[in-house]
């Protein structure tokens, strides 16, 4: 037990930095749900995960503007291969999307052959270093954050899917390198998951759960001593089913009393 | 106040008091080796942290907020250095904001800077595997550098709490004693072992190899670092038909499939070493450690 460790400035980075993940994934959670397609996501980070670690290897500084673009590039190809399977092969679609997922996990491991902090690397997308974050690193991503949500909500009425692959594309890349890939998919499915009973406030309710679950599981990683982000993907998983029991019995208790 | 604020208060204090009231200097040491050295020298002065376990790759870490709050409460950092610790320490010193730890500081003390490092190859092409360009890190394999660093240590307690200095010089004086005599009984209990052949892990040897005079002949590990692939092994396995090994040296920290992939086909033992304090159940303290690691390597003779 360490209570010393429940402090702001220790906390702070890593807490902003999953309510940016949250704004993001939460809303595209419940178009990767609604479409049914969810190891698009994991196959998507992995591919972003698979460009950094190219990027790494080729000897590019970690956090330089060239590992962004071969990591985002590596991501918005495999979102365009998998809108075109959506587009003409809709029934293999999910069986592609794991090939993808199954094929940029094993490249990595590949790539990262003959690389000795490669096993480190890999874990690190992986369970991600969400405690690492630090604030000056937070800005530049939340003004894309802010951008994305912008084009997200902005072009409700007349969404085209591609536009749904690019931006799910961009957001992921840049998640993944802040917080790993467990905790992107967590952030995505679990309180998307967790509210599709919910008739109204569906949005601000998965927000609340996430923001909720973010802030228990870095305060549990701390009083208890366990590494964050795996906390955090824990958290997300009880906060949620918490969340859908309690609705789904005061449901059944409001049909019932009608 | 009612019983149950009793206990509570209790709970506290019992909580509190030993961070607080006995302790005078906190120590970050990175890893378990530094951390009983520091405890040995310091005594009930020190209140002492220790980041990585024996059973961990002190390689790499993962992050949990604790190491943040035990690095920003520290008055010393006692690492290894040479670049072993580079995957976090500076993220967690940099995380942390602690000046009084910062490189360059009193309160910053790396191990592998107080005596001459082994296999320095002054190349920082990562290429050729996890090499550190400023040598070979893991130092305290050998015990004759702990002494080294002990009497640097010792100096440096005094240095940042000058108000016992003088319970640091003494501790130290009683410590080293005990020291020199043990390297003494090592010297002669472990003559047998000098000019045998091995195969090792992983480069982080090296120092023991040089105190018993090991004759190391091959690694399990194609590059420093990089894990064992059938093709190296094969290769390794070719090589001791021809110029046979006595044993395979493992740390404890280390998955022994490649080890023991290895020894069924070369029909030779693979000794598990504690590498550091707490490695094994007989490793509790330095003195033990040393004590283990001499009696696991005859026993596999």
């Amino acid at each position: 037990m360490n209570l010393d460790s429940v402090d702001l400035s220790i906390l702070g980075p890593a807490m902003l930095a999953g309510l940016l993940v949250l704004a993001t994934h939460v809303p595209l959670g419940q178009q990767v749900l609604a479409r049914g397609i969810i190891f698009l996501d994991l196959a998507v980070a992995q591919l972003a995960a698979l460009g950094v670690i190219i990027a790494y290897s080729a000897g590019l500084t970690p956090g330089g503007w060239q590992v962004q673009v071969i990591a985002i590039t590596a991501a918005l190809l495999g979102a365009l291969l998998l809108y075109l399977v959506e587009q003409f092969l809709p029934q293999v679609q999910e069986a592609v999307i794991g090939c993808v997922f199954v094929l940029a996990a094993s490249g990595s491991i590949l790539v990262l052959n003959a690389n000795p902090h490669g096993n480190e690397a890999l874990k690190d997308l992986l369970a991600g270093q969400i405690l690492w974050v630090s604030y000056e690193q937070l800005l530049p991503v939340a003004m894309l954050f802010a951008l994305i949500l912008a084009l997200w909500f902005g072009l409700r009425q007349h969404r085209h899917p591609l536009l749904f692959y690019v931006l799910f594309a961009l957001t992921v890349t840049i998640s993944v390198q802040l917080v790993g890939v467990y905790l992107v998919f967590a952030s995505l499915i679990m309180p998307a998951l967790a509210i599709r009973i919910a008739q109204s406030n569906q949005l601000w309710i998965a927000y609340g759960i996430g923001a909720l679950a973010y802030l228990a599981g870095l305060i549990a990683s701390a009083i208890f001593d366990l590494p964050s982000g795996a906390a955090v993907v824990w958290s997300l998983a009880i906060v949620s089913t918490f969340t859908a029991m309690a609705m789904s019995l005061r449901r059944r208790g409001a049909t019932m009393t009608n | 106040m009612t019983r149950f604020h009793a206990v509570l208060t209790g709970l506290l204090l019992g909580w509190w008091l030993p961070a607080t009231a006995q302790a005078e200097l906190n120590i970050f040491a990175c890893e378990p080796e530094w951390g009983s050295l520091a405890q040995t020298l310091g005594g009930e002065h020190v209140n002492v942290f220790t980041a990585t376990t024996a059973q961990q790759d002190p390689h790499h870490i993962q992050a949990r907020p604790g190491l943040i709050a035990k690095m920003r409460r520290a008055d010393l950092l006692i690492c290894t250095g040479a670049d072993l610790e580079v995957g976090w320490l500076p993220v967690l010193l940099r995380q942390a904001g602690n000046d009084r730890v910062q490189p360059g500081r009193p309160g910053h003390f790396m191990a592998s800077e107080q005596l001459p490092l082994l296999d320095k190859t002054g190349s920082v092409d990562r290429s050729q595997g996890d090499i550190h360009p400023a040598g070979n890190p893991h130092i305290h394999t050998d015990p004759r550098n702990i002494a080294k660093v002990a009497q640097a240590l010792a100096a440096r307690l005094a240095l940042i709490d000058a108000a016992n200095a003088s319970r640091y010089a003494e501790r130290h004086r009683d410590f080293d004693q005990r020291w020199q005599a043990a390297l003494n009984q090592w010297a002669q209990k472990a003559a047998p072992l000098r000019g045998i052949s091995i195969v090792v892990d992983h480069n982080s040897w090296i120092y023991l190899e040089h105190w018993l005079g090991l004759q190391q002949l091959a690694s399990l590990e194609p590059k420093p670092g990089i894990p064992a692939t059938v093709g190296h092994l094969s290769s390794v396995l070719n090589q001791l038909q021809r110029l046979p090994a006595r044993m395979i040296i493992r740390a404890a920290y280390q998955p022994d499939k490649s080890a023991q992939w290895l020894a069924t086909r070369a029909n030779i033992p693979v000794v598990t070493l504690p590498f550091t304090v707490g490695g094994t159940d007989q490793a509790k303290d330095l003195f033990s450690l040393y004590d283990d690691t001499i009696n696991r390597l005859l026993g596999a003779l």
